[in-house]
């Protein structure tokens, strides 16, 4: 097995459990740990992938950013901080999701065992990931500022202290 | 892409946008009262709808025109992210409409109220987000389009940000609202991993030809994901709480236009791949009919427990959220049929509904601000004290049953006869159609026997009218007067009268259809 | 053994995640566990862009894929944002963010 193939397993392996864990802990603060290490892992494979520029912006924005967010949530809302989290049962919407996601990707697998793949992974240098990102997606990158304008001017409206 | 060519083709979002960002700035600055920016919004959405009308050919305002004729349904650039298509423009005019009749009647709220400002910015950019969807030629430039709308419209409904009801509402609308993001972009991913490439015509041509079986299983993670955003029974659940928990005047908007959005964001995911395969080989074919059968029974389920669940509701505004899901199977049924007079006849469909629904909507806004219970049972013999207004819900009722003389007639026997024109077993549908819409008349008729038969509760029952300042119109606001009587209006008119509109909108969705050959 | 980087495992791999994220989002009540399942629901599908950039027949449709997971990256950091405005706020009207003890609308 080659050394790419070995480190994509671990870094799956580690993906998914960090991933359950994040979910399944009873101690809030232990999630923010989990969901961390699940979003350096991520970052670990999309570096494999040879996809650095993502590889550094997920360290960034997730590992970094969102967790402290995440942090920052959990310590404003305090009095709950050490809340357990009380183990709820499977809804049976969630069992017909998770059926549904495991029954179209079989499929979708067993599709696919017989293609052959392109074995080469391509990188691309961040100046064409630049150039393509303002150039002909410059359009999604404007769209997204508007997602941002219309989240920012209500969510900080939301939580902001104001005479009333 | 450069401002010089983006401004005069986005120069109806480009209005919206700055009627936003100055409704910000004049917060800032100190300005309070609702009613300058109530005035700002209303005139940014007036002259973003008569740009719109202008691009789309309207005689006499060539001198407004942006977007050059032949930019209007002109054949697709390959990699371009948007495209102008007649049909498009349409409906940005649908949407533009119900939010200027929302924006209207949010005028009658309190004149000082904290988020005044607020709430009309997000109302403006959940539009400017509408508009863009209707735009769209990418698949991730859609999802982006849409997702300005949810984001605002889950703010918009926790707005009054003191009420729990409203946050609340607002809370269950944004879970699901990113439930359904994650599933929708988990499907253009795997799209894209099909094709190698976003763009809706490239993908839609090649399906279900290669990696078939991936594409599919994107497609129907989208249909999922914005099967929830159409609140297609069974992702219909959240609705009926997120329309009774939100800002009456908010409910209207949802129901009367953002929802619609998904509805278009369906027709121009499904059509292309909807009309394609059915002249082709025998295994596309049946690729084809797959995807229409799985909206059809969408459709279907959608329109009858939608009605069914509506017949057992006491609450009007859960009951009028009910109704508003199982309209949405009518649309639905238009858009698998995927042929013309089909399209024309769920987009007229949607035009009514707009109306209709934002109509009935605002009618409960008012007369809850009278200070009327949310129960059916505590409209008796509204009739003979509210005349006027019970008038127009009344007529709102008989549009959304199909009455004759009101749009709702006019929509659902284009859409019907399309079914049956579609020849094989859609004449069933329009059956099943037919039937819910039977099915329908008893809870609308049992609304209207309250209010006109029933006699009113004695005045002990009766709660007291909310205090705070006298408002104008028999104690509605005249906001909330005027944008019923303009849905009022409209309705009738279109009911009398559609040719000129039935006939646009026909030549569009043929447009829209030989575009996406 | 072959090489186990294959287009199957990948999705193997992304739609565990999906799954663990929709398993998240249905069953866990307290709302931080909440969005960091919708966290993990859309990383699932950036990881997916990722792959199938890496592996794209051309240049051009690579740059595609790895442009729509850089957008995709920023606006799972909004939704996250929008959706703590709207905890903090609900946490200073209750005092609680589970969310069914939001009993006031029901289902």
């Amino acid at each position: 097995m080659s050394p790419e193939g070995l480190a994509f397993l671990a870094l799956g392996a580690v993906a998914v459990i960090t991933a359950l864990a994040a979910l399944l802990v009873r101690e809030l603060v232990h999630t923010i740990m989990w969901i961390a290490s699940f979003f350096v892992a991520l970052s670990g494979l999309y570096f494999l992938l040879q996809a650095s520029f993502l590889g550094v912006l997920q360290l960034g924005v997730y590992a970094g950013a969102v967790t402290i967010l995440l942090l920052f949530g959990i310590m404003v809302t305090r009095r709950r901080i050490f809340s357990r989290e009380a183990a709820t049962g499977l809804s049976l919407t969630s069992l017909f999701l998770a059926l549904l996601v495991i029954v179209l990707l079989a499929a979708v697998a067993s599709d696919l065992a017989g293609a052959s793949n392109s074995t080469t992974i391509h990188s691309y240098a961040v100046v064409d990931l630049s150039s393509a990102l303002f150039g002909p997606y410059g359009g999604w990158l404007l769209l997204l500022g508007l997602v941002m304008l219309s989240a920012l001017s209500g969510a900080i409206y939301l939580v902001r202290e104001g005479r009333e | 892409m450069d401002l010089g060519t983006l401004i005069p083709q986005f120069l109806p979002e480009f209005v919206l946008l700055g009627a936003g960002l100055l409704i910000l700035l004049g917060e800032r600055v100190g300005l309070e009262r609702r009613e300058y920016f109530g005035a700002l919004s209303l005139a940014g959405m007036l002259l973003a709808f008569l740009l719109v009308a202008a691009d789309l050919g309207t005689p006499g305002m060539g001198g407004l025109r942006g977007v050059s004729a032949g930019q209007v349904d002109g054949a697709a650039i390959p990699g371009a992210l948007y495209g102008f298509s007649s049909l498009g423009l349409w409906f940005q005019e649908f949407f533009l409409l119900a939010a200027g009749l929302v924006a209207l009647a949010f005028l009658s709220r309190p004149s000082v109220e904290r988020g005044a400002a607020v709430s009309y910015a997000l109302l403006i950019f959940a539009t400017l987000g509408m508009l863009l969807v209707t735009l769209a030629a990418d698949l991730v430039y859609l999802l982006l389009a849409l997702e300005i709308t949810a984001i605002s419209s889950y703010l918009l409904v926790g707005y009054t940000r003191r009420d729990p009801r409203g946050l609340e509402a607002a809370m269950k609308f944004y879970i699901i609202g990113a439930l359904s993001a994650a599933l929708s972009f988990f499907g253009a991913s795997l799209l894209f991993g099909a094709y190698g490439t976003t763009s809706l015509s490239v993908i839609g041509h090649s399906w279900p030809s290669g990696s078939g079986g991936l594409a599919s299983a994107g497609y129907a993670f989208l249909l999922v994901g914005l099967g929830f955003e159409v609140t297609a029974v069974p992702f219909h659940m959240w609705a009926v709480d997120v329309y009774d928990g939100a800002p009456d005047e908010v409910s209207a908007f949802l129901a009367g236009g953002t929802k619609k959005v998904g509805l278009f964001a369906f027709v121009l995911l499904f059509t292309v791949p909807l009309l394609l395969v059915g002249s082709l080989s025998s295994a596309t074919g049946s690729a084809r009919e797959s995807i229409q059968l799985s909206l059809v029974v969408l459709a279907l389920l959608t329109m009858t427990l939608g009605n069914l669940l509506a017949l057992l509701q006491p609450e009007m505004k859960r009951l009028l959220a009910y109704s508003s899901i199982s309209q949405a199977g009518y649309m639905l049924l238009g858009i698998a049929v995927g042929t013309a007079p089909a399209l024309t006849g769920a987009s007229l469909q949607i035009l009514a509904h707009v109306l209709l629904k934002t109509g009935a909507f605002l009618v409960v806004a008012a007369v809850s601000a009278l200070g009327i219970g949310p129960l059916v049972a505590d409209w008796r013999g509204l009739g003979v004290r509210r005349p006027y207004l019970s008038a127009a819900f009344a007529l709102f009722l008989l549009g959304l049953a199909g009455i004759p003389l009101t749009v709702g007639f006019v929509s659902k026997f284009v859409l019907f006869s399309a079914l049956v024109q579609a020849e094989g077993w859609f004449l069933w549908l329009a059956v099943a159609g037919l039937l819910n819409s039977a099915l329908s008349v008893f809870y609308y008729a049992r609304i209207l026997k309250t209010m006109y038969v029933d006699k009113s509760p004695t005045a002990e029952e009766t709660a007291p009218a909310r205090s705070g300042e006298p408002l104008g119109a028999d104690g509605l606001g005249w906001g909330r007067a005027g944008a019923i009587a303009l849905a009022a209006v409209a309705v009738v008119a279109l009911g009398v009268y559609p040719q000129p509109v039935l006939g646009a909108l026909g030549t569009a969705a043929q447009h829209f259809l030989s575009l996406g050959l | 053994m072959s090489d186990p980087i294959t287009t199957a495992s990948f999705l193997g791999l992304s739609g565990a995640l999906l799954g663990i994220g929709l398993f998240g989002i249905l069953t866990r009540r307290n709302f931080i566990l909440l969005l960091i399942a919708i966290e993990i629901a859309i990383n699932a599908a950036v990881l997916n862009f990722v792959y199938f950039a890496a592996f794209a027949s051309t240049p051009a449709s690579g740059l595609n894929g790895q442009s729509a997971a850089v957008v995709l990256v920023g606006l799972a950091a909004t939704e996250i944002a929008v959706g703590l405005a709207i905890v903090l706020a609900l946490n200073r009207l209750r005092g609680s963010i589970n969310v069914t003890e939001a009993t006031s609308l029901r289902l």
